[in-house]
């Protein structure tokens, strides 16, 4: 499976990428990486992935708006919401978009690789 | 404007501790949280960063730690490359776990802008405006930072 991660801070994609070395993950392959909202657009159209982690605070367009555009364009992609925001609203607005999954930050590597296996297992 | 109450540092304390807590073997502490009047200014570290509100609340959240707190920190995530654009990363990524945490208790009614970041002097935060704002001491390991949250409800 071919796998997006969109995020504003460098060490958060980057510890994305590294908890993918699991070998419970070996079926999940990293393809592309960005920083924002229009980033992430334009990469998608490029490799149209089949699973995207979404930040949602992040410049130029934020993960809600970025999700809803992803899911109009390839229907079928897995997203999974990773985000501070703890307020319920949040949660739902993205899941409404067409998010399928929703992890909290601060996440551990095992709380990360559960949602994986859970969102690809479905 | 209003001010917050207890139950709202309840809240940026919390999320302070649940940040910590993802580092399993070693608990934070926090050491104080206490009203800024006054003269009395909050401390900083070298690293400095603050999340900006918008909506029914103004103000800002900040967060100000030590380098080598975050520099631990990144360790601890496995983190290899350890430069000062990763450490300021950092600080601006655990200002916008902390503000965003707390939305939890606020609402989706307090925004929450990206991170700014930046390095400070070791010293004092010239730049809190509310009457009534916040010190939450946080000590992690043998590490001090602070968390000042200096907000108003409209």
């Amino acid at each position: 499976m071919k796998l997006m991660i969109v995020d504003d801070s460098a060490i958060i994609r980057s510890r994305i990428a590294r908890i993918l070395a699991n070998p419970r993950l070996d079926f999940i392959r990293t393809i592309g990486m960005a920083r924002n909202g229009m980033e992430a657009i334009t990469l998608f159209m490029q490799q149209t992935p089949d699973l995207v982690t979404m930040d949602i605070t992040m410049p130029e367009m934020n993960g809600v708006e970025c999700t809803e555009k992803m899911i109009a364009f390839h229907p079928d992609c897995n997203i999974l919401v990773i985000s501070a925001l703890s307020d319920k609203a949040t949660a739902l607005k993205a899941l409404k978009k067409g998010a399928r999954g929703f992890l909290y930050k601060p996440f551990t590597d095992e709380e990360l690789v559960a949602a994986f296996l859970e969102l690809t297992s479905s | 404007m209003k001010s917050i109450n207890e139950k709202d540092i309840h809240s940026f304390v919390d999320a302070v501790s649940g940040f910590f807590a993802q580092f399993a073997e070693e608990k934070v502490e926090i050491r104080a949280a206490y009203l800024v009047e006054g003269a009395i200014k909050p401390s900083t570290f070298e690293l400095t960063s603050y999340i900006t509100l918008s909506g029914d609340y103004s103000g800002r959240v900040y967060f100000s730690a030590p380098r080598a707190l975050i520099a631990h920190l990144l360790l601890m995530m496995q983190e290899p490359n350890r430069n000062d654009d990763r450490l300021l990363d950092a600080v601006g990524e655990i200002a916008n776990t902390i503000s965003g945490n707390a939305r939890k208790h606020f609402g989706e009614t307090m925004e929450i802008s990206v991170p700014s970041t930046e390095v400070t002097e070791t010293g004092w935060l010239d730049t809190v405006v509310s009457p009534r704002s916040y010190v939450i001491l946080v000590k992690w390991k043998q590490y001090r930072a602070s968390v000042v949250v200096d907000i108003q409800r409209a």
